[in-house]
């Protein structure tokens, strides 16, 4: 098990970043946080841009420790030596370079030692889908396929780590899902450990088996991705939503639909052949997409509908924010104080939440 | 034809001045522009300013302080002379540098400019694929900015090769010494040999147009290859409501 251990310090004028947390290296870990919350200073102290960082940074690979900077002990391995590829916002290609010139670049200085299995260069371009794009030169690219190019070459330097700081965030909708395939496909593929941080959490949420919550320079979540965003529900810094992870039951193509398991319960998303049987989908339900009735509704157009548990109340403002446990996994659920009192809704109630298809979310 | 042979001389004077000066002014222009493209202080303004100077001071003003410097009442002078065993002053070396000084700021502003455009993004991306510094100056650096560099080598050797109050206070006018083409032809015109005079000041016009005509095309906007592509920036409303 590989874990990233992070004793780290960095003072900017009006900035603090400070921060002590070991992080688990496996898959993909999300770093969530608004901006000037300190998320891109953090990367570039673990990739060795940033300097002025006081402070201990080690990568933890079983049996020993691999110290990437001590500023107690003057210790600090240079950028080009700590074998961490960086993926960063704007692409920042090599504009003398065509595309396979890019992408040959960090090829031609990866680290050779034994112990790496060297990436087929082929592979890594068909996987990317550059191939036909190797002699053009990167000032034609659209923005999509610069991304791709940027991606491409950090993985041919094979790093030990993959670092993205906001990778999609110049992209539109369709690239952004395009390349949101791409790197759970990678990761799989490659068996990379990657953070990506973004201030997005939808984004994150597709992608990310862990997540780590920045907040004016400090850790303030760190765990299961799932687990988290409950959290940050709960404590309503987000909007209040359900992060959920669904397995294929069946796809319905003829209504649309595509149908997801709950434990004995199903779920129905609007179609989406993408799921394939052994891959499981992220899903996001708002809060106020969810209502609540005492009885099973037999007579509506709504089409999901799940018995639970209520679980646990909180007010916000005007509205209250239900727990429901429906199955073992908790829903949210907003309604208003009104419907709460009209209802008389007690913790520990039995009821059940419906919602329609179409609040069954996903980007990919 | 007896008095072009001493023109000819001056010429081959002039272009080896010059072109060891380009030289030197290259390897210390580099990382004296590199430094001042990167360097964050106050002091910097200053060290900017030390190397502008010879813009706006008459050359006349430097080659005064040079020749008491370069003369063996004074250290430099004396140490150039211990060394040697010849005098500075008067002498092809002492001409040499003072065109190093008199044409640094026009080696050093187009390639500190050319640097500070860079930035500093292509030399994260290239250090985060494992280049060292000294592999980042060759791979990225240098092909990048190399109209600057053309450019900041270009203008230096032309300068120099137009200088003559540095030249005319601490070289003097010795044959195949210190006689450059300027000041031969200060020497014809005194001589009141304006024919000689025209041969010179013509050439010198001609070769100056057509290296600066070269290094202004070489420097046309859309040569530039500094510019990466922007691409649009479009807000999902998926991400909007989750977030």
């Amino acid at each position: 098990m590989t874990g990233l251990s992070i004793k780290v310090l960095v003072e900017h004028d009006d900035f603090v970043l400070s921060i002590d947390e070991e992080v688990s290296l496996t898959g993909i870990t999300g770093v969530f946080g608004h901006s000037g919350s300190g998320k891109s200073t953090l990367l570039k102290v673990i990739a060795g841009l940033n300097k002025q960082a006081k402070g201990k940074l080690s990568i933890n690979t079983l049996p020993e420790a691999d110290t990437l900077f001590d500023s107690e002990a003057k210790v600090f391995v240079n950028a080009q030596q700590r074998n961490i590829g960086l993926v960063f916002q704007n692409s920042r290609l090599f504009p003398h370079l065509s595309v396979e010139g890019n992408l040959r670049y960090g090829q031609k200085r990866r680290n050779n030692t034994p112990l790496n299995n060297f990436l087929d260069f082929s592979e890594i371009v068909s996987l990317t889908q550059l191939d036909n794009l190797l002699v053009k030169s990167v000032e034609q690219l659209s923005g999509g396929e610069q991304q791709r190019v940027a991606l491409a070459r950090a993985l041919l330097a094979e790093p030990r780590l993959l670092l993205l700081d906001e990778p999609l965030s110049a992209l539109d909708d369709k690239n952004k899902k395009l390349m949101l395939t791409l790197l759970a496909k990678v990761q799989k593929q490659l068996n990379l450990p990657m953070l990506y941080v973004s201030h997005s959490l939808a984004e994150i949420q597709q992608l990310a088996d862990d997540l780590l919550v920045l907040s004016s320079g400090e850790v303030t979540h760190y765990g299961d991705i799932h687990q988290v965003i409950h959290q940050l529900t709960t404590h309503s810094e987000i909007f209040h939503q359900t992060s959920l992870s669904l397995t294929l039951n069946e796809h319905l193509p003829q209504y649309g639909l595509t149908s997801l398991a709950l434990a004995e319960q199903n779920i129905l998303m609007p179609l989406n052949q993408q799921v394939k049987n052994d891959s499981e989908v992220r899903c996001i339900i708002a809060a106020s997409d969810i209502s609540v009735t005492l009885h099973e509704p037999s007579e509506s157009s709504i089409v999901n509908h799940l018995n639970g548990t209520i679980t646990a109340f909180e007010l916000c403002k005007s509205q209250v924010l239900l727990t429901v446990n429906c199955s073992g996994q908790d829903f949210f659920v907003n309604i208003t104080a009104w419907s709460t009192k009209r209802l008389s809704l007690i913790v520990g109630q039995k009821i059940f939440i419906q919602f329609k298809a179409n609040a069954v979310r996903t980007l990919c | 034809m007896n008095s072009s042979s001493p023109d000819i001389l001056a010429l081959i004077t002039t272009l080896k001045m010059a072109g060891i000066t380009t030289i030197i002014l290259m390897l210390i222009g580099t990382p004296l522009a590199w430094f001042l493209a990167k360097m964050k202080s106050r002091g910097k303004v200053f060290i900017e300013a030390l190397v502008a100077l010879p813009l706006v001071l008459p050359p006349t003003v430097l080659g005064f302080y040079l020749l008491l410097l370069f003369s063996p009442q004074y250290l430099p002078g004396q140490i150039w002379q211990q060394a040697t065993g010849q005098q500075l002053a008067f002498s092809f070396s002492a001409i040499v540098i003072g065109s190093v000084l008199y044409s640094l700021p026009f080696v050093v502003q187009p390639l500190q400019k050319a640097f500070e455009q860079l930035g500093d993004d292509l030399l994260e991306a290239a250090a985060t694929l494992g280049a060292s510094a000294f592999d980042r100056f060759f791979t990225i650096v240098l092909p990048i900015t190399k109209a600057s560099f053309i450019t900041a080598a270009s203008l230096g050797f032309a300068h120099t090769v137009g200088e003559f109050g540095v030249v005319l206070m601490i070289g003097g006018n010795i044959p195949g010494e210190t006689r450059v083409l300027s000041i031969a032809l200060f020497d014809h015109v005194e001589a009141f040999d304006y024919a000689q005079a025209h041969m010179i000041s013509i050439s010198l016009v001609i070769a100056s147009l057509v290296l600066l005509s070269m290094i202004y095309l070489l420097n046309r906007p859309n040569k530039s290859r500094l510019k990466t592509s922007n691409p649009l920036i479009t807000k999902s409303e998926t991400s909007k409501r989750f977030s």
